[in-house]
């Protein structure tokens, strides 16, 4: 359980996230997505406002505010443009195992510089969504898909720990399905030599916890937008004499929607406020990126359906938010993943499952 | 929504746990293979009155100060976790529980203190199991309450109502029934009205138990009313309520308690159904099957998100805060969610499932209900949508 209460930290900090959304980032939706990436003033406001370091300790210079504020902002910043929000982002998901593996001393070498570095992009890829051959001191192998056009840092994180790399990591751009405006590549790496291995199970387990959280929390971002769009929409368009939000059939298609996002959104900061008490805990984790895929199969879709041909056209964002909430819930082992660690952790409970018992504080 | 739960609510949660456990499943089980409601004078419910149960929240009047008994539940939330509990264990039997029900709430917020020391006074601290229920439903109208034909005509200084009700939980053994009638068929809610109508009032009568799919442990009642003659001041709120405000809307609120309770039931059913499921895979060694497992932990998802739901609405409605939307969320998600449960269970029993003797098949059956008691899936959309897209009423 949790506090739906926000303190006025949080609020503020979202009120200042959803400002500069709603006046940086959807405006310019599409420019960002044809450029690949956001407009450099919109980044260089960005970098003003500081949210890059909402996680850092306060020791690096950070705000060191936890999962919470993280998934409150990113939702702001995902319904704006989901795809700016990962690429001003320097650090993104990446950050999770500096933090819980590498510690302070990581955070300072790796993280830090790439504050300071124009554009730099640190990336987090799940063993399982490469073919990476991890050696003693250096990685090779490839990585099919990673929402980003540069990659200063790759962090590749398995069960184990996690390893870093700065070079040696071969770029080729493809088109993207999604997320165009963070940027698009395969990547190849021969040799890329290992400037950092961190061991440690339960450490590695509340890093890909965390990035799961930060993953949802743009799946929550983006369905909400797409709800409001075409609500928006449907009380404008008429057919048949009256709005089309007032057909009986797209009216309670629209309510299912907002209460798909809804029952992701609980979940996931469920999850979030719990990791900031020191219960980070995979299977809620999990369970929350599993329910904003599901959310994202039926919310974005129905997205599209609703503005019917309009809806496929690039004139309307919708589309847009289909194809990106589809690509982001494919990351870090996309929803099998999630499933099979959410699953055997209900299995390896005693009876009755943890949700039968009264987890409340 | 973060709730501190004091020692005494977790006593009574473990509490509820024990006697679930004990009693109601049990209890629950022998009317659904029996196909009958408990009967009245069954012990379990002597032993509930025996125990503090099946009080009214009404605290007496100050006059005459409430005898001793344990507090009231102080929140909606609390009485959230608490119905899921019970529902957990059988959400029948939680249902056929002697005490004021359902009108109780409508007692509180309209009755008169001449009709809470009449109607409510008996529950206060009853002489044996007492019930009252509410009539609604009609045949020929459900989800359209404003299609309501039983009729109230005043003769003088009473009240003569004419009708017929159905599916009205505990209506036989109740020892008072407030009855919605209509002084006007042709003015829908406006011209609605309720009445205490006492058990034994000459022309209440012709009782029939439903035969149901599930929830069988507590009756689902058709009856009549023909020339059925109640005093005026049995009309709630009285008659001076009406003369100033239009029936119907003066119980709208902008928060809603009681779909979240329904919710709260959906969860607790859909929480057994993953129990048993578990054990049952469990006991079967089928874990190590992805296929299983994947089924198992999209049942706790679709449970945890939907009891979320659920006390999010509770925990507005303790805030005085509007949740019409929210709690007509979650009562339409929680029981699709209910359903979904039940029936992933049946999947993972596969042909035990079929045979009919296993609890998930009971509990698919029972839940199938929540979807439409207290306002079907469809009529919470439609309540949805007309705060979310101002949907037209018509």
């Amino acid at each position: 359980m949790f506090d739906l209460q926000l303190d006025e930290e949080l609020e503020l900090l979202v009120e200042t996230a959803r400002s500069f959304a709603r006046e940086e980032l959807s405006p310019r939706l599409r420019e960002a997505e044809s450029a690949r990436g956001p407009d450099p003033g919109v980044c260089a406001s960005f970098a003003e406002i500081g949210l890059a370091a909402l996680e850092l300790p306060e020791a690096c210079g950070g705000a060191g505010l936890g999962a919470l504020a993280r998934v409150l902002v990113n939702e702001e910043l995902a319904a704006g443009d989901v795809g700016a929000a990962v690429a001003l982002d320097p650090l993104g998901p990446a950050l999770y195992p500096l933090l819980e593996l590498g510690g302070e001393t990581a955070l300072k070498e790796l993280a830090l510089p790439l504050l300071a570095r124009e554009g730099a992009r640190a990336v987090l890829v799940a063993a399982a969504d490469a073919e990476l051959e991890v050696g003693a001191d250096a990685v090779s192998g490839a990585v099919p898909w990673v929402p980003a056009d540069r990659v200063d840092l790759l962090v590749v994180l398995d069960s184990e720990g996690a390893v870093a790399l700065q070079s040696g990591i071969e770029t080729e751009p493809l088109r993207g399905a999604g997320l165009r405006a963070a940027g698009a590549s395969a990547l190849r790496l021969q040799n890329a030599p290992i400037v950092a291995r961190w061991r440690g199970r339960e450490q590695a387990g509340r890093a890909l916890a965390r990035a799961r959280l930060y993953l949802a929390s743009l799946l929550v971002g983006v369905l909400r937008q797409t709800c409001e769009f075409t609500r928006d929409y449907a009380l404008q368009r008429v057919a048949f004499g009256r709005p089309i939000a007032h057909h009986q059939a797209l009216a309670f298609l629209l309510v299912d929607m907002h209460a798909a996002v809804d029952g992701a959104r609980l979940l996931l900061h469920e999850a979030a406020w719990n990791a900031d008490r020191g219960r980070a805990n995979a299977a809620l984790s999990a369970t929350a990126f599993i329910e904003a895929i599901d959310a994202s199969r039926f919310v974005g879709p129905n997205g599209v359906q609703i503005l019917g041909g309009h809806g496929f056209m690039q004139d309307y964002p919708v589309e847009k938010y289909m194809r990106e909430s589809r690509a982001l819930g494919l990351l870090l082992g996309g929803v099998d993943a999630a499933r099979e660690e959410a699953g055997r952790a209900l299995c390896d409970a005693g009876a009755p499952v943890a949700l039968s018992e009264l987890e409340i504080v | 929504m973060e709730f501190t739960i004091d020692k005494a609510m977790r006593e009574r949660l473990e509490e509820a746990r024990e006697r679930g456990r004990d009693e109601m499943r049990p209890i629950g089980l022998i009317a659904d293979r029996l196909g009958r409601p408990i009967p009245r004078d069954d012990p379990y419910f002597e032993g509930l009155i025996a125990s503090g149960e099946g009080r009214t929240r009404w605290p007496g009047l100050k006059s005459k100060p409430r005898p001793s008994t344990r507090d009231p539940l102080r929140t909606v939330t609390m009485t959230l976790l608490l119905t899921e509990e019970w529902a957990y264990w059988d959400r029948g039997v939680m249902v056929a529980n002697p005490g004021p029900g359902l009108p109780e709430g409508n007692v509180l917020a309209l009755g008169t203190d001449e009709q809470k020391e009449q109607y409510l006074g008996p529950f206060l601290d009853p002489d044996r199991p007492r019930w009252a229920c509410f009539a609604m439903t009609e045949p020929g109208a459900g989800s359209d309450a404003a299609a309501i034909r039983t009729h109230a005509r005043k003769d003088g200084d009473h009240w003569i109502l004419n009708g017929a009700k159905c599916f009205i939980g505990n209506a036989s053994r109740a020892d008072w029934i407030l009855v919605q009638a209509t002084i006007d068929p042709e003015k829908g809610r406006d011209a609605q009205r309720a009445f205490f109508v006492e058990q034994a009032t000459p022309g209440l009568g012709g009782f029939k138990i439903e035969k149901k799919m599930g929830l069988k442990a507590y009756e689902s009642t058709s009856f009549t009313l023909s020339d059925c003659r109640v005093p005026a001041a049995n009309l709630l709120g009285g008659e001076a309520r009406y003369e100033e405000r239009a029936g119907f809307k003066t119980a709208m609120r902008t928060f809603n308690a009681g779909r979240p309770i329904i919710a709260a039931n959906s969860v607790g059913i859909g929480r057994a159904a993953l129990d048993e499921a578990l054990d049952f895979a469990r006991e079967r060694d089928l874990l190590g099957d992805s296929r299983v497992r994947d089924r198992l932990e999209q049942m706790a998802r679709k449970l945890r998100a939907g009891r979320l739901l659920c006390l999010r609405a509770g925990w507005l409605a303790d805030r005085m805060a509007p949740n019409i939307v929210e709690a007509s969320m979650s009562k339409a998600i929680a029981a699709g969610v209910a359903q979904e449960a039940t029936s992933l269970g049946m999947e993972l029993l596969g042909s035990v499932g079929a045979r009919g003797d296993h609890l998930i098949e009971k509990l698919y059956r029972d839940a199938k209900a929540m979807d439409i008691v207290e306002g079907t899936g469809q009529i919470q959309r439609m309540i949805m949508a007309r705060h979310l897209v101002q949907l037209p009423r018509n």
